[in-house]
């Protein structure tokens, strides 16, 4: 479970480029409930993310995940509760190490790292089954570097490795928006089984309200910095996409859209 | 080249590949560009001969040595992690700073090792001549540091070491303390290079303030070199081919000097190595160059 109460972020505090990025966002998400995000560029999806996973640290306000009060917790120390995949394949993997040394990377997310092997034969025997089970044929390539998948299935494997560590939290960061329409729905579609299996609880940001409204059990939408839309259940079951555009642009004050992005898929 | 000449060169190589070993774990390992090794290599050499002179045990300064090289590769990590300076700068600083620490501990310019035992000692009256014992003794030094790196490095520490250096971000996401593998990182590095320094004391008889001159160069060169020689696909090989590289270098250099044709001299030393490097930087850019340039053309294209 995540509680957020009333958190503030602020970039270049000061500075001619100050930018409030997030302005009192308050939130629970109950354990095992996949949320979706939506926004229009600069709404604060991605600081509201970052803020969870602790690379942005919130000036005011509270963060407890699972009864823990992680509010001043940095990325490394939140990451044994937290596991990401990023917008950008290369980001969320190394492409210079192995799949499996990647897998073995993440395996320890939240343990003490030591000084035994970080492969031993078990480890890879687990690896191999786990990685068997994506069925992309990569059980065969775990000596590869990971550098030499494609974007696809680095988002794939990425997603495998949010699970080794048994982190109960998934944040996915606009995490098909660099793979092509294909690649990112199979990319979603493992998403939904990795989330399902595991009962994660999920927030996926999107910048497609057609994915928002299809995937998850509650979609969000963040404007300024806040949360002005926040649907479940049936509400959310009667909405379509011209309905969120419409609720999306009351909440610009009336004002067309103008952000093509927002309106594709 | 006379025999001596190779054996010499062999020995002088294998000391400076725990520098190259050292250079490659701050440069390739922890993308961290570290010129503090210019400092500690005499410091370790310093530190290794004062206590020679005091009667420490051989082993014991050598490690002391290696432990002088930890702390200085310390400041500079810390110059850098904590206060943010640059990390080229934070080492240049780290290595003028040891310039005089150097001084210091020496209490003047070089210290002479003439009666002192060192860690060579017990080897010398086995019967192989002297020129060949210390190359021996450094090669078996040398593997064994090789070995423990290796297996250092497939650890989960090491792991992380090399993730830090690869990709921090995504590091630090799978819950690594890059900060903390770059200290490690960096000590480890300048530790090596401090046992060099120890080394290079104990075999040539000497410790100067100014041998540190040039150091990160040699180790670049070294590290070069063996990625050129020996393209590896494992870390093992890697720092094998570190090795090679390092004894390679020391090898070229020799033959280069010791030709008379090409009218080169000893003090033309620094300038050669500075343009092999030079050269070794550029020629996979050039290449890369002319790759894309085919790629460029239609008739390549698919």
């Amino acid at each position: 479970m995540i509680v957020v109460e009333d958190i503030h972020v602020t970039f270049g505090r000061g500075t001619p480029l100050e930018k409030h990025a997030l302005r009192g966002v308050d939130l629970t998400i109950p354990e095992g409930e996949f949320v979706t995000v939506i926004g229009s560029n600069g709404a604060g999806k991605s600081t509201f993310l970052g803020s969870l996973a602790g690379d942005v640290l919130a000036e005011q306000g509270r963060i407890s995940i699972d009864g823990t009060d992680v509010t001043r917790w940095d990325t490394p120390r939140r990451a044994g509760l937290v596991a990401r995949v990023f917008q950008d394949p290369m980001a969320g993997s190394c492409a210079a190490l192995t799949i499996e040394e990647n897998m073995a990377l993440a395996a320890a997310r939240g343990r003490r790292r030591g000084l035994g092997l970080a492969l031993g034969s078990d480890r890879r025997r687990n690896f191999r089954d786990r990685i068997a089970a994506l069925g992309l044929g990569l059980e065969n390539r775990l000596h590869d570097r990971m550098g030499l998948l494609s974007g696809g299935q680095r988002q794939a494997v990425s997603l495998l490795m949010a699970t080794l560590a048994g982190s109960k939290i998934l944040l996915l960061d606009e995490h098909t928006a660099a793979l092509d329409p294909a690649t990112a729905d199979f990319v979603l579609d493992l998403t939904r089984r990795i989330v399902r299996d595991n009962r994660l609880t999920t927030l996926m940001v999107t910048h497609s309200m057609r994915q928002a409204l299809d995937y998850g059990d509650r979609t969000l939408m963040l404007h300024e910095g806040r949360v002005v839309l926040d649907v479940a259940g049936e509400e959310r079951a009667g909405l379509d996409v011209p309905h969120l555009l419409a609720l999306f642009a009351k909440q610009r004050g009336g004002v067309e859209i103008s952000d093509d992005s927002l309106l594709i898929g | 080249m006379t025999e001596i000449a190779l054996f010499g060169a062999i020995e002088i190589g294998l000391v400076y590949a725990l520098v190259a070993i050292g250079v490659y774990l701050s440069f390739r390992i922890l993308d961290f560009p570290d010129l503090t090794v210019d400092g500690s290599f005499p410091l370790g050499a310093a530190v290794c001969a004062v206590l020679l002179i005091a009667g420490v045990n051989p082993w014991l300064a050598s490690l002391a040595a290696a432990l002088a090289g930890a702390a200085a590769g310390l400041v500079t990590a810390t110059l850098n992690v904590r206060f943010k300076i640059l990390h080229l700068l934070a080492s240049i600083l780290t290595m003028i700073a040891l310039f005089s620490v150097n001084l210091r501990v020496m209490g003047r310019p070089n210290v002479a090792l003439l009666m002192q035992d060192t860690v060579l000692t017990p080897f010398y009256g086995l019967g192989i001549p002297d020129h060949i014992v210390r190359p021996l003794v450094v090669g078996v030094i040398v593997a064994v540091v090789v070995l423990l790196l290796a297996r250092f490095l497939s650890s989960e520490f090491g792991l992380a070491m090399r993730a830090t250096g690869v990709n921090a971000r995504m590091a630090r996401a799978q819950g690594v303390d890059t900060d903390a593998h770059v200290y490690a990182g960096i000590a480890l590095s300048n530790a090596l290079t401090g046992l060099a320094g120890a080394l290079f004391a104990q075999t040539n008889g000497f410790a100067d303030v100014t041998t540190g001159i040039g150091t990160i160069v040699v180790g670049l060169a070294a590290v070069i070199v063996g990625e050129t020689v020996l393209p590896a696909r494992t870390l093992a090989l890697a720092l094998v081919g570190c090795v090679a590289g390092s004894i390679l270098y020391r090898l070229a250099v020799q033959l280069a000097l010791s030709a008379d044709s090409i009218g080169l001299q000893a003090s033309d030393l620094n300038l050669v190595t500075a343009v092999l490097v030079a050269v070794a930087l550029i020629l996979p850019r050039l290449r890369a160059k002319a790759s894309r340039s085919v790629s460029r053309s239609p008739s390549a294209a698919k």
